[in-house]
């Protein structure tokens, strides 16, 4: 990954605007907001939670990869992202659990 | 003759073009069936080619082969046990490096195979060049480009997949390797299962132990209980100094090793500028224009559907109903001829006018959205909505469907995740108002009492929809699945491929429905003819005329809804002549209507319920579906009454 001597701020995939873009930091569960979890059994009950994570990172968005939101549907809709080459409609829900790294100037 | 036979299964991502590939190397000879025991799709096809009689398996379109679903763990475990002799992965060009990750996933598991680099044309046109020698090399498997639409390439990669088994012993092709700390920790785990068999290649095991896996973890378990500890704790360490799972930080290395290779295989030839497609793809989800595009195909949608399936369906009742005299002829008019008649035939022609002018034309659309591309930006615009009933986005597609018929909404629930959302989502669409309870609403309340009420109708019906839905999404245990979901570029659907699904899914219905229409409209008759109508009617009268204030002749018809919802009306108007319906009090006439919308699903529907989750289930949404018709037509009856 390329260093630049950039000031960088940690915030949810929900934050960019359209045409904006960060790099995947971890991905956030959402009963325990704002905790990183770096632990599957540190999440009790919540496996279906760690499918969602899986099928997250199936998708492709594993830490250190680029993602661009490209819009979101309106009334707090989902959200359009292209990651690797393609492109993803992602639920807000899920998207609010992303956690970027958005570069700033 | 020569007896050689082949087992090639198909497997790639959703929306690659493999059931165009499929469709290509087997013609007609598929058949469509399900997974022993699980509600997944399989599609088998066999073909004759240099000698060998070759069985083709399309496995579901799938994004990773962990056990996130039950396609993924269907297609793993048949690729394990079943061991076809090649694996044909379908890969789209224009999205390579997704499409990779899998591939590299299919190479774990050690299975011979080729590649079929589908979409060339489309990656072309995205000005993505791809190097095929360099592809090949770097993952030493035998790529051949196909552009399948077209049917470019089939029969090359049809001589590569029997090449590639003529080449026994097949030469093992090489894996991804991982990061330094996890190949040694693989490592480790693959010394300690040396004397375990499994039907997985043991690397394979130890990677998806230390993913977390849980189907592998439970076969380990029940081996050698040490072994999965033991991967546990390796997990643990490499989550420590990681800081993320040791599932995300496999998954990442392995999208970082087919990554690399795609950025080595291809090529930007030109500068990214929005092409064609991406105009259409702006312009369909866009917040204005998307939402006009929508609402505007699907009026148009419904439209032609309803306009086509009421004219033909009264064109064929015509041609079928001129048999009768045929028949009076060949069993009387007697007993057996009414039986014949009115239980078999009647309900063969129920059947009839529902499937082909209905349900054909559905399906075809419904198929050209989805093979298009536009099915999924209409989930992307609709999940906001079915948000709020605990589902995503997806869900409007089988929501849309019902109001052509319940049959194919509750079928098509499968595309839902998880077991949970497709039951909520079938629960849901049995209460949207099919094109027979449309009859209804048009039929008495749109046209005694107006147009307005029957559109009051119509909202009353969404309302509920949202309402019921929104608890059952509270009642039902479970956590929601938000929405994922691939975007593929638009393309030209392949008419070929999709008469061929539609095709199938009428089949399908046919098998369902047909059966149980033809069963029920007999045994009916056989009522009507040993006089236990009049019977039946005196028992429900508490129901229908105490409580529901109808007519007493109604609780006849409303059984006879159950074969198919507008029969209940149709029969009224028989039933009430010389008068006919018009003998009805507007009270009367919306009690009617509602109890019709929402007392039960018919018994098509009931069928497709069963087979899709089992008796048990079907029973619940049916009865609790006639018990809240009953009491919201009541209740209805008693505020109309004070109103007016």
């Amino acid at each position: 990954m390329e260093k630049r001597n950039s000031k960088r701020r940690e915030a949810p995939l929900t934050a960019l605007k359209a045409g904006e873009s960060g790099i995947v930091t971890y991905i956030r569960f959402g009963h325990i907001r704002g905790r990183r979890i770096r632990h599957r059994h540190m999440m009790h009950g919540h496996e279906r939670e760690w499918g969602f994570e899986k099928r997250l990172m199936d998708m492709g968005l594993t830490p250190g990869t680029r993602v661009t939101v490209v819009k979101s549907a309106p009334f707090h809709g989902p959200f359009e992202i292209l990651v690797r080459g393609s492109r993803l409609a992602l639920g807000r829900g899920m998207a609010e659990r992303i956690v970027v790294e958005i570069e700033q100037e | 003759m020569n007896k050689k036979k082949l087992l090639i299964a198909l497997a790639g991502n959703a929306n690659v073009g493999k059931s165009v590939i499929f469709n290509h190397l087997t013609g007609l000879h598929q058949h469509i069936g399900n997974w022993p025991g699980k509600t997944v799709e399989r599609a088998e096809g066999t073909l004759h080619f240099r000698g060998y009689t070759i069985d083709i398996v399309d496995l579901p379109g799938i994004y990773s082969l962990s056990t996130y679903s039950l396609e993924e763990l269907v297609s793993r475990k048949y690729i394990a046990v079943e061991r076809p002799d090649v694996v044909i992965n379908v890969v789209d060009a224009s999205v390579l490096e997704r499409n990779l990750f899998f591939t590299l996933q299919l190479m774990e598991l050690e299975t011979p195979m080729v590649i079929a680099l589908n979409q060339m044309d489309m990656a072309k046109s995205k000005g993505i060049q791809i190097n095929i020698k360099k592809l090949e090399h770097l993952l030493g498997i035998p790529v051949m480009p196909t552009v399948a639409v077209k049917g470019v390439g089939i029969a090359k990669l049809l001589e590569k997949a029997i090449e590639t088994v003529e080449k026994t012993p097949a030469k093992k092709h090489p894996q991804v390797t991982y990061g330094e700390e996890i190949e040694e920790k693989i490592g480790k785990l693959m010394e300690k299962m040396k004397n375990v068999q499994l039907v997985y290649p043991p690397r394979y095991v130890a990677i998806k132990l230390l993913e977390g896996d849980e189907e592998i973890e439970r076969e380990i378990q029940r081996i050698n209980p040490q072994i999965t500890s033991a991967a546990k704790k390796i997990a643990v360490e490499i989550e420590n100094i990681h800081g993320h799972t040791c599932s995300t930080v496999i998954t990442s290395e392995r999208y970082e090793a087919a990554g690399c290779i795609a950025r080595a295989a291809q090529k930007l030839v030109s500068p990214i500028k929005p092409t064609k497609v991406e105009r259409l793809h702006n312009l369909t989800t866009h917040k204005v224009t998307g939402y006009l595009i929508l609402v505007f195909s699907l009026l148009l949608i419904f439209y032609t559907i309803f306009t086509f399936g009421d004219y033909t369906s009264g064109l064929l009742s015509d041609v079928l109903y001129g048999l009768e005299p045929l028949f009076a002829s060949a069993f009387g008019t007697g007993i057996v001829g009414a039986l014949m008649w009115g239980g078999v035939m009647e309900g063969l022609i129920a059947g009839i006018t529902i499937v082909l002018p209905y349900i054909i034309p559905f399906y075809l659309i419904l198929y050209v959205l989805e093979n298009s591309g536009y099915l999924s930006r209409i989930a992307f615009l609709m999940d906001y909505v079915m948000h709020k009933m605990g589902l995503h986005g997806k869900a409007f597609i089988p929501i849309m469907l019902g109001f052509g018929c319940n049959v194919p909404a509750c079928l098509g629930c499968r595309i839902m995740e998880t077991q949970r959302e497709r039951l909520l989502a079938a629960f849901v669409t049995t209460l949207v108002p099919c094109a027979a309870t449309t009859v209804i609403i048009l039929g008495l309340v749109g046209n005694f009492l107006g147009i307005q009420w029957a559109l009051a109708l119509y909202l009353f019906n969404f309302l509920v929809i949202f309402v019921l839905g929104r608890l059952a999404f509270k009642v039902v245990p479970g956590e929601p699945t938000a929405l994922i979901m691939e975007m593929h570029d638009y393309r030209w659907p392949h008419m070929k491929t999709i008469l061929k699904q539609t095709w199938f899914r009428v089949a399908e219905f046919i098998k369902i429905a047909f059966p149980l229409i033809i069963v029920g409209s007999f045994a009916l008759k056989l009522a009507e003819v040993s006089g236990l109508l009049e019977p039946i009617a005196a028992v429900l009268s508490p129901v229908t005329v105490a409580w529901l204030g109808l007519p007493a002749i109604t609780g006849i018809t409303l059984i006879f809804g159950v074969l198919r919802k507008e029969l209940s009306l149709v029969m009224l108007a028989a039933l009430l002549a010389p008068t006919g319906l018009a003998i009805l009090t507007p009270v009367q006439m919306v009690v009617f209507t509602l109890v019709a919308m929402f007392y039960i699903p018919c018994i098509a529907t009931i069928a497709a319920l069963v087979k899709e989750f089992g008796w048990k289930k079907a029973l619940f949404i049916t009865v609790f579906e006639i018990v809240f018709a009953i009491v919201l037509g009541g209740v209805a009856l008693r505020l109309l009454t004070l109103v007016a």
